[in-house]
């Protein structure tokens, strides 16, 4: 297994040299980068001169990518396109907001689902099976961008009803907060919306696959032994079929949560949450593609080492699977 | 023999850990504790700042001024009615002869920086060379490289430029550097996450980068009135809605919102006062009268046919019936509707008239469309030797303001043969690329500026100025502009500007729309912020503001 990991991240490597010069060629081309310049009343033609030379401008695109790459490697991405502010730091501060925020969620759907979908599943065509098929395509439905809005009203109309806000609506921190544990209570206070509306979407989706799992491993002839044999039921569910039918749920989770690391754009834009999703959304706004390469390579690298951890663990799980 | 089953369970509880550790200890979390005082106002904003150094070319944010312009104070600031009134100088600085033109100015005794030092003349001449050093990625030099000396003599000093320029009393009352904070420094590299001094009313505490900035009383300041508060917080939201859910829910205290419809909300909310004015910004049609537009543009009875067949008045009451009722129309390119005994409505001979906008495309033999106005109407003219008449109509997408607009004028020229083909952009690919190539027909956009602003209105309309995008080319608007920039008497550099404006209304290079109105709403615990419709912003009495 050690010879195949190995193996796919060097793949991994030419995947994203690849990846990486197509999409600067692309950013590159999509929009002039001295455009935000181009607004600007009585623009000093020496300012604008600078920039050309610092960033080379008005080289060929491979010229500049092999600039921009020297500097990935030897200068932690850079700076930015206009004003030279190193880019690494405020990547690695919003990959560590938008790491609390998938993190907590992920972990929250993961638990709710497999609850949900093994009691489903164990209980078929229950009412409660029922309500949680109509909940999973109600969430799978629902837009995220509506559910965040829908919260904000209805947290507001509450306080303006009782006079107490229950959830901030924006923000990842208050005005003041101490540091420690008062800091912790604030940040998951702020996080309590923003988790909701990943974790609906999550949950309906993973609640259905938990389910299907399930009722494909509790139907197998090895579980049918199980109960011949005398075993209690609960020891048939959870011991058994159980772990058999989570190894699914696990290589889905991990490839999902390696997306999600590129930012969930839409919350963290409705809730002002400092993550990467806002850090792309404002890169691209911005024209500035020296932003956007460092955004897509933490982001690529992150899919790239899921999707492998998820290829391990489904191996881990499931010995009938051989890695060489 | 190894347990699985412990393994697996234990994953839980390492996520749990590593969340909870990053929180407590990784650099997200504070440096120290914040410490929660009395007398705190949130200024919710959607702009966050790339860096403190506003002017500068990755950082030419209104947003940014709304924070600096308390730090950098000026030796004047603009009031609520736009008119220069002393801060930091003891008086007006006075022109003391126009050839050369040479200006001189005094800082009161009671200027300090809030580190102790005084502010002095030194500061203004720091600042100067800052301005006119290549080397330094400013936006601008305009002014500044006009200077040819600033001769200082502690809190005095002079100014002596090598040719006139017009707008001299607001270059010279610019917020200015300390000297002793920035010499020898590279300025590209300066103030990137703070200031350490202030000459103004307030200075900068910290900044929680992604969420808030936090200013605090400057004890040192005596030249104004000092804030009562103890601190201003702006807090950064970038969803529309949710900024205003934010003030709603009271996590925060005022904001300047964009125009948009969810003002109404506030409009008789007892809880909040909302205030309005139109502001120097004006939203406009650019007409392209270059190579790469439309050639039926080029032609007058098309603009003039244009102009007529787009109701102006109705455009801003069906945008700002519910939050701005009243907004009058603007009828000149140059001067706003309040700028009294300036303002000439020099296009109002462009009144309303589908009729005549008909006529007009008749009468140059022009065929294919209506003979009356008509509503439901498809058929679109055609002119002698420029086909027919569709044109591209760009401006800025997700605005919900500007597709209302939209909708509104293509409804109407087509009422009188005149089609248009939507192409929504956003700010970027608009301003940053469109705009400057010229390849397009028709562009609705808003020009912000000044009180000085008129004073430079030879970049957009003179042939060959730096922002004449729509390669408009008239002598007589060319010679009136230009001169403008250099007259020094203001009565006859704002008859220079008519006369240039009255020449805009002839051949219509641009329609203009409406002023654009400014709002500022703020909870009625909050007393002081009074709408500031320059680029001080609403903060520029912040020393009255009080919390209930």
């Amino acid at each position: 297994m050690l010879s195949y990991a190995v193996r796919r991240l060097l793949y991994s490597v030419v995947v994203l040299v690849a990846a990486s010069f197509l999409v600067f060629t692309f950013v590159s081309l999509s929009g002039d980068p001295l455009g935000q310049l181009n607004l600007v009343p009585n623009l000093s033609e020496q300012s604008r001169q600078n920039v050309i030379d610092a960033k080379h401008l008005d080289d060929p695109i491979p010229v500049r990518y092999a600039y921009w790459a020297k500097d990935a490697v030897t200068n932690q991405f850079g700076t930015t396109l206009l004003g030279d502010r190193p880019i690494l730091p405020d990547l690695w501060r919003v990959m560590k907001n938008t790491l609390q925020l998938v993190l907590i969620a992920e972990l929250l759907a993961v638990l709710i689902a497999v609850v949900i979908g093994v009691y489903s599943a164990r209980h078929q065509y229950s009412p409660f099976d029922y309500a949680a098929t109509t909940f999973s395509f109600l969430g799978l439905a629902t837009p995220a961008f509506w559910l965040a809005l829908i919260l904000q009203v209805l947290v507001v109309q509450v306080r303006e009803a009782t006079g107490h806000q229950i959830f901030p609506i924006a923000s990842l921190s208050s005005v003041d907060h101490e540091g420690g544990l008062d800091f912790v209570l604030d940040r998951a206070h702020h996080l309590v919306l923003p988790v909701i509306v990943l974790t609906v979407a999550s949950v309906a989706g993973y609640a259905r696959y938990m389910r299907a799992s399930m009722l494909e491993v509790i139907n197998s002839d090895y579980v049918r032994t199980a109960r011949a044999k005398g075993l209690p039921e609960r020891t048939v569910t959870m011991k058994h079929a159980f772990r058999n039918a989570l190894i699914p749920l696990v290589t889905l989770v991990a490839l999902s949560f390696g997306n999600l690391l590129g930012g969930a754009i839409v919350v963290e834009t409705i809730f002002s949450l400092d993550g990467m999703g806002l850090y792309f959304y404002n890169a691209l706004l911005a024209n500035d593609p020296y932003r956007v390469m460092a955004w897509l390579m933490v982001t690529a690298t992150m899919i790239i080492v899921f999707n492998l951890v998820a290829d391990l663990v489904y191996g881990y799980l499931d010995p009938r699977v051989r890695y060489d | 023999m190894r347990s699985p089953v412990r393994r697996r369970s234990a994953l839980p509880a390492i996520f749990a850990v590593a969340v909870v550790a990053s929180l407590v200890f990784g650099p997200s979390a504070p440096a120290g504790p914040e410490i929660t005082t009395a007398g705190t106002v949130i200024f919710v904003h959607d702009q966050e700042p790339p860096s403190l150094r506003g002017g500068w070319i990755d950082n030419n944010l209104l947003a940014t001024g709304l924070l600096t312009n308390n730090i950098w104070h000026g030796g004047q600031i603009y009031d609520s009615r736009a008119r220069l009134q002393p801060r930091l100088f003891e008086g007006k600085p006075r022109l003391v002869r126009t050839r050369p033109q040479t200006v001189s100015f005094r800082y009161k005794a009671a200027a300090v920086w809030s580190d102790g030092r005084p502010v002095t003349c030194e500061d203004l001449r720091a600042t100067w060379r800052v301005f006119v050093n290549p080397q330094f990625n400013v936006v601008s030099r305009e002014g500044w490289k006009d200077v040819r000396s600033v001769t200082c003599n502690g809190k005095s000093g002079t100014v002596v430029f090598t040719r006139p320029f017009a707008a001299w009393e607001s270059l010279v009352s610019s917020g200015v550097y300390a000297a002793h904070v920035i010499r020898g420094k590279n300025m590209n590299q300066m103030f990137n996450d703070s200031i350490p001094v202030s000459s103004g009313p307030w200075r900068f505490q910290n900044w929680q980068k992604g969420v808030q900035i936090t200013l605090v009383k400057n004890p040192r300041y005596r030249v104004g009135p000092p804030m009562k508060l103890d601190r201003v917080v702006f807090r950064y939201i970038l969803d529309t809605n949710a900024r205003f859910q934010a003030l709603k829910a009271r996590e925060g205290h005022v904001m300047e919102p964009q125009p948009q419809l969810q003002i109404a909300e506030f409009l008789n909310d007892n809880d909040f006062r909302v205030q309005r004015s139109p502001e120097y910004a004006y939203e406009h049609i650019d007409i392209q009268l270059g190579a790469r537009g439309h050639p039926a543009l080029r032609l007058p009875h098309v603009r003039q046919a244009l102009i007529t067949g787009i109701d102006r008045r109705q455009i801003s009451q069906a945008l700002f019936r519910t939050i701005a009722p009243g907004l009058p129309t603007l009828e000149s390119l140059v001067f706003k509707t309040f700028e009294r005994g300036l303002y000439k409505p020099n296009f109002s001979r462009w009144r309303f008239n589908s009729a005549r906008a008909i006529s007009l495309l008749r009468s140059k033999g022009c065929t294919g469309g209506p003979a009356t106005p008509t509503d439901g109407n498809d058929d679109i003219y055609s002119c002698p030797g420029v086909g027919r008449l569709v044109f591209r109509f760009f401006t800025t997408t997700g605005n919900q303001l500007r597709t209302l607009a939209f909708e509104v004028i293509e409804q109407q020229l087509k009422r009188v043969g005149i089609g248009l083909i939507p192409r929504f952009q956003t700010a970027g690919q608009l301003f940053g690329g469109t705009l400057p190539s010229s390849d397009w027909d028709l562009m609705m956009f808003t020009y912000a500026g000044g009180p000085d602003s008129k004073i430079t209105s030879n970049t957009l309309y003179s042939c060959g100025g730096d922002q004449n995008y729509g390669n408009y080319c008239n002598r007589r608007s060319t010679a009136a502009f230009n001169a403008a920039t250099r007259e020094l008497d203001p009565k006859k550099r704002n008859a220079l500007l008519n006369r240039g404006d009255v020449q805009l209304a002839v051949d219509i290079p641009s329609i203009p729309l409406f002023v654009r109105p400014k709002w500022v709403i703020s909870v009625r615990g909050l007393s002081g912020p009074v709408l500031n419709t320059t680029s001080e912003g609403t903060p520029w009495n912040v020393g009255t503001w009080q919390l209930r």
